[in-house]
Parts: structure tokens; C-alpha cells; sequence
């Protein structure tokens, strides 16, 4: 009971984190990595960016979950669970940040989701 | 193609990243265990650890990369795609680390590769799907 909850911590935590960034990131604007004289300005922009900083809170706590719960738990079950972020994370981008996804991208990201899972056992 | 580089480039600094800060911990660990050395000295050895520098250091390129990367393409592209990372893990470790590689790893591996061909082909931007599918749907009215 002790080790689902933290599996769904994590997972969320990471899911949460992922579309934080990906707010922040677009709120950023267009971003150029291939200018020195931009990436300044983009650092500025980057610490003053709420959505960007919270997301990378979350990945701090979804980072600490995993290590808390590895302290009694199996890798080898905590990293298969963990997957299902990407499911997560998927249903997130259609439902917070409104990306359209079509069959063939969710058809994509189960295959993932179970090769990830697979390549997690041990 | 952009983002197509940003991906592969972002991904191969993230792998690069993880393996130095792993091998910079292992050897750290090796001298110096975590659990009975006070954490001050802990903390000191590691940042004098050029590993962990150089893997912090490539670990936080792989993140402006990963934000100016979803700065103009879809997460729901970004996440699956960025997947290749797994597989080209577990490639390294088969080939460079000599570690074997069991048959539910490689028939993971290979699932990976089949779900990030097929995310690749609907494109990276919600903008590009929306048109498709205008074109395949042209003549139901919307």
C-alpha cells in the first residue's frame, strides 16, 4: 500500500513536471539554442518563469520519492510501474496544455509505455 | 528537422550526463561510502569529483536543450520520441559495457523502437495534426 502510494507520487510528480516545463517553456517563446548571444536572455527568462521553476520542483520531488521509496522497495518493481508516466503525461497534454492527439500518436506512446516497462524488469 | 536534432542532441546529452555522474558516484562510493562517511566530506569529495562536474555540466545542457525543444513542439511528441534514450541505452551498456542483454529487454527495446516511428509520423506539432486531419476529413463539415 505504502510502496503504490509513492509509485503514484512519482508518477504524477514526473507527469506534473513534464507539463510544467513544457507551459513554462512555451510561455518562453521561441527559443534559439543555436545563438550565444540568446541564451542570456533566455536564462533570464527562464529563472523569472513560474511554470518552469514549479516543474522543475516537481522533478525534484518526483526525484526524491524514487529514492525514498527504493529504500524498501525493488528497483525492479518501481521502474516498470513508473511507465505508466507516459500515459499520464500523454493525458495531461491533451487535457491542461491542449495538444490534439490523434489514434496513431496514443498507439505510439502505449508501445513505449510497454517497451519501457519491459526494458525496466529485470 | 529542427527538432529533429534537438531531439537526438538532447538525448545524447542526457545519456552522456547519466553514465559520468554514475561512474563519478560508483568510484566516490567505492573509496568513500555514504553511509559512514559524514555527508560534509561526502559533499567536498564529490564536488571535487571531475565526472560528476562534467555530468552536472551535460545534464544541464540536455535541459535547455529539452526546454527550447518544447518551446515549439508538442509534449505528446517530445515525451515518446525522447524514448530512444532507453534503446540506445541499452545498446551501450550491451556493446561498450559488455553487459548482457536479456530477451524481454531486447523484445522492450524493439517496442520502444515501433512506438517512436509511429509517434514520429503524426508529426511534431499539434498545428501539423490538425491539418492532416482536415485533409483526410476534407468534406465532413467540422
Amino acid at each position: 500500500m505504502k510502496t503504490t502510494l509513492m509509485i503514484a507520487i512519482i508518477v504524477f510528480s514526473t507527469a506534473a513536471s513534464d507539463i510544467l516545463i513544457a507551459r513554462g517553456a512555451r510561455r518562453v517563446k521561441r527559443l534559439s539554442v543555436f545563438k550565444l548571444s540568446e541564451i542570456a536572455v533566455m536564462a533570464r527568462r527562464i529563472l523569472s518563469n513560474v511554470s518552469l521553476l514549479s516543474g522543475v520542483l516537481m522533478a525534484a520531488v518526483s526525484f526524491a520519492a524514487f529514492l525514498i521509496v527504493l529504500s524498501w522497495a525493488d528497483l525492479s518493481l518501481v521502474l516498470p510501474a513508473t511507465s505508466v508516466n507516459y500515459a499520464i503525461a500523454t493525458l495531461g497534454c491533451k487535457v491542461i496544455l491542449r495538444e490534439r492527439i490523434n489514434r496513431l500518436r496514443w498507439t505510439g506512446t502505449f508501445f513505449v509505455c510497454a517497451g519501457v516497462a519491459l526494458i525496466s524488469l529485470p | 528537422m529542427k527538432t529533429v536534432t534537438v531531439l537526438v542532441l538532447s538525448v545524447l546529452f542526457q545519456t552522456a550526463g547519466n553514465l559520468l555522474v554514475s561512474r563519478g558516484m560508483k568510484q566516490l562510493a567505492a573509496t568513500s561510502p555514504w553511509e559512514t562517511t559524514p555527508w560534509l566530506s561526502f559533499s567536498l569529495q564529490m564536488a571535487a569529483s571531475p565526472s560528476v562536474w562534467l555530468g552536472t555540466l551535460l545534464l544541464i545542457i540536455f535541459f535547455i536543450l529539452y526546454a527550447a525543444l518544447l518551446s515549439w513542439a508538442d509534449l505528446s511528441f517530445v515525451l515518446p520520441a525522447s524514448s530512444f534514450g532507453y534503446v540506445l541505452n541499452v545498446a551501450l551498456a550491451h556493446y561498450l559495457l559488455l553487459e548482457p542483454v536479456s530477451m524481454s529487454r531486447w523484445f522492450g527495446t524493439m517496442l520502444i523502437s515501433i512506438g517512436v516511428v509511429l509517434v514520429s509520423m503524426t508529426g511534431t506539432q499539434s498545428a501539423e495534426l490538425v491539418k492532416e486531419e482536415a485533409v483526410s476529413q476534407s468534406g465532413v463539415p467540422g
